[in-house]
């Protein structure tokens, strides 16, 4: 089924960038192309999104795997975790671009967020199957949209430990 | 620093990425060296065309290259021996030595660019690597023979890792599902006359020990007009005291559950065979089968990874036999290759002297300063791209932390403290016309995708000539 969904995506690519042709994006994804695509597939660190006005959005929490605070944050509904970092210079990867097709968006989400989002589907299983540090309630960051029904708006995202030394915050001063 | 970094795959991208965005200071420069006139590695001449999606990694790869302190060369070959086979005829050559005396650091992201061959299969009209069939259908410039697909029933792959199973998934895709991808036409009209109807893939362990990843296995389960023959289900219990990883159970679940097409539905049908060693292959007939002996194997109780011959034997008809056995380091890239390994040696990335007959004054042990290895070049032909990522940020931070201690670090240096700041070798100013840079593979690539736009694929390759004619190079 993925598979006739990326050919069908393909099929109509004249409306996109000839270079993202190459991109198949699940369904979601793409009625995001018209208005926000062309932002999401530059690249730059930034996540093509919009930041709520502060007091507004819903709250996350970046923590590092030992629960140290990096940066907290704000974001819209419906906004997913993979744009939410790259919109903040938090460095969590995103080498496939949010098509399922790798790991590296891995995020490990509180119990509580994680039950009551809907299970991750088998092409997301493959990919955290091949996670670094997967736990109970490891996710890919791509496939996860904040949710103000969920946790009272209020979330925490922990990076694995693999990811530890990722972050860009604090740039070196000079070399 | 001035930093030098032979192999412009996916592990050179990433340091270069990290470390020019950690490094504020105009002073540094990156120079990148491919062998091959385009960049990306694995990533372009690798990757399988129906997984577009890996590729994305690129617009990241873009993004770096637009450093104006990153440079790339591509079509030059880096040599440490003077007479050394030479894949790519029409590569740059330059030696090692030049980088030594041009740069102040040293990066070998050269990979695992050879098979793996088995003791058993040496390659014959009847026995490919793997390694071949991918840079045919990928176009890669080392141009290998066309498989005769139309003149071919049943094919055995020998290992079961995401190699091979690319490589079967793209024998049984009925071709008009692959035709929007990134496969040449030339590839395209072979596969449209394919006659292939059945694929082996053999493997000497179980499928708790299968090298596959579920996604690929998933795929091949999905395959439109393809089914699999059903595993024998003892093969599939747990057994006792065994510990079942996550990824493991998911996989066996889709072994249980068997392919999308019930087995006998289809023309086209596939088999995974376990507990299987390949001892021979014999054939009367260049162009008719051949027979391939197996040992059938058990998993050595003293030692779960390996397997032992049970003492049966049994024979498979078949046409070819494609070897995807892993990969190893070319040993001609570098002085520093470890045989024992079939990679370089390293510590956090940081390249050791191995044992070196004739020794020179490096004492074996030792780490050689300012000179660093990352991804299949240091690590061994393992991992997806999530874990040459990983690996090559990690030996960025190594790099990073050197420079920040690097008059303190022990071991000796073979680069150059004070080379010319900015300039590449001398010897590449001299080839200009054979060396290709980003600027000059952007052009290539855009031109690529449009005419791949008439023919309503992702893009049409091209070879070495049109390249060199799009540039302007052909005098």
């Amino acid at each position: 089924m993925l598979r006739g969904l990326a050919l069908d995506l393909l099929s109509v690519s004249s409306r996109r960038p000839s270079y993202l042709k190459a991109c198949p994006k699940r369904d979601t994804f793409a009625a995001t192309w018209s208005t926000r695509g062309f932002h999401r597939s530059i690249p730059t660190r930034h996540g093509g999104i919009d930041r709520p006005k502060p007091g507004t959005g819903i709250v996350i929490d970046f923590k590092d795997s030992k629960g140290t605070l990096i940066k907290t944050v704000e974001a819209n509904e419906g906004d997913d975790i993979l744009s939410i970092a790259h919109e903040y210079d938090i460095d969590l990867e995103g080498a496939c671009e949010g098509s399922i097709a790798c790991s590296t968006c891995h995020v490990i989400l509180e119990q509580e967020v994680f039950d009551q989002l809907e299970e991750p589907g088998d092409d997301e299983n493959d990919m955290l199957d091949m996670a670094f540090g997967l736990t109970e309630t490891s996710r890919l960051g791509c496939q996860v949209k904040v949710t103000k029904d969920i946790h009272d708006g209020r979330w925490e995202v922990r990076l694995p430990a693999a990811t530890r030394n990722m972050f860009v915050d604090g740039k070196r001063a000079s070399h | 620093m001035k930093l030098a970094i032979v192999g412009g795959g996916a592990s050179a991208f990433y340091v270069a990425s990290r470390l020019l965005s950690r490094l504020p200071q105009d002073a540094h420069r990156i120079h990148v060296f491919d062998r091959l006139w385009a960049p990306h590695g694995l990533v372009r001449y690798g990757v399988a065309p129906d997984h577009p999606e890996v590729k994305n990694c690129t617009h990241k790869f873009d993004h770096t290259a637009t450093d104006p302190r990153f440079r790339f060369f591509g079509n030059v070959n880096i040599q440490h021996q003077s007479e050394q086979m030479n894949v790519i005829q029409h590569a740059v050559q330059l030696p090692l030595s030049s980088l030594y005396a041009n740069y102040t650091h040293l990066l070998f992201a050269s990979g695992c660019p050879l098979p793996t061959l088995h003791p058993a299969l040496p390659p014959s009209s009847h026995c490919i690597p793997a390694l071949n069939v991918v840079h045919w259908y990928t176009q890669h410039p080392s141009l290998p023979a066309v498989p005769p697909l139309e003149r071919l029933k049943h094919v055995t792959l020998i290992g079961n890792g995401n190699v091979s199973l690319d490589v079967a998934r793209m024998l049984l895709t009925p071709p008009d599902m692959l035709r929007p991808y990134d496969v040449p036409e030339s590839v395209m009209s072979v596969l449209e006359r394919s006659t292939i109807e059945h694929v082996s893939i053999v493997a000497r362990r179980g499928p708790f020990d299968a090298a596959f990843t579920t996604k690929e296995l998933r795929e091949m389960m999905n395959i439109r007009d393809a089914s699999m023959a059903p595993i024998p289900p003892e093969l599939l219990v747990v057994p006792t005291g065994k510990e079942v990883s996550r990824a493991q159970s998911r996989s066996i679940q889709l072994m249980q559950k068997g392919s999308k097409n019930p087995y006998g539905s289809t023309k086209k049908t596939w088999s995974l065979e376990f507990f299987r060693s390949p001892v021979g292959l014999a054939s009367e007939d260049p162009l008719g089968p051949a027979e391939l002996s197996l040992a059938h194997t058990t998993i050595d109780p003293a030692n779960p990874r390996r397997a032992i011959p049970t003492g049966e034997t049994s024979r498979l008809s078949t046409d070819l036999v494609i070897t995807s056995l892993g990969f190893h380091a070319d040993d001609s890239s570098s002085p520093f290759h470890d045989s024992s390994l079939g990679h370089l040696r390293t510590e956090a990335g940081r390249v050791i002297v191995p044992d070196l007959p004739g020794g020179k004054d490096l004492v074996s042990g030792s780490v050689l300063k300012n000179m660093y290895a990352s991804g299949w070049a240091s690590m061994g032909a393992k991992g997806v791209l999530a874990a040459t990522m990983m690996d090559a940020y990690a030996v960025a931070d190594t790099i990073l932390s050197d420079l920040d201690h690097g008059d303190a670090s022990e071991g000796v240096s073979l680069m150059n403290p004070n080379p010319h700041p900015t300039n590449p070798p001398p010897e590449i100013d001299a080839a200009a016309g054979s060396v290709v840079g980003y600027e000059d593979w952007k052009k290539i690539d855009q031109e690529e995708i449009s005419r791949g736009e008439s023919l309503g694929k992702e893009r049409t390759r091209m070879g070495w000539q049109e390249a060199r004619e799009l540039l302007g190079r052909t005098t």
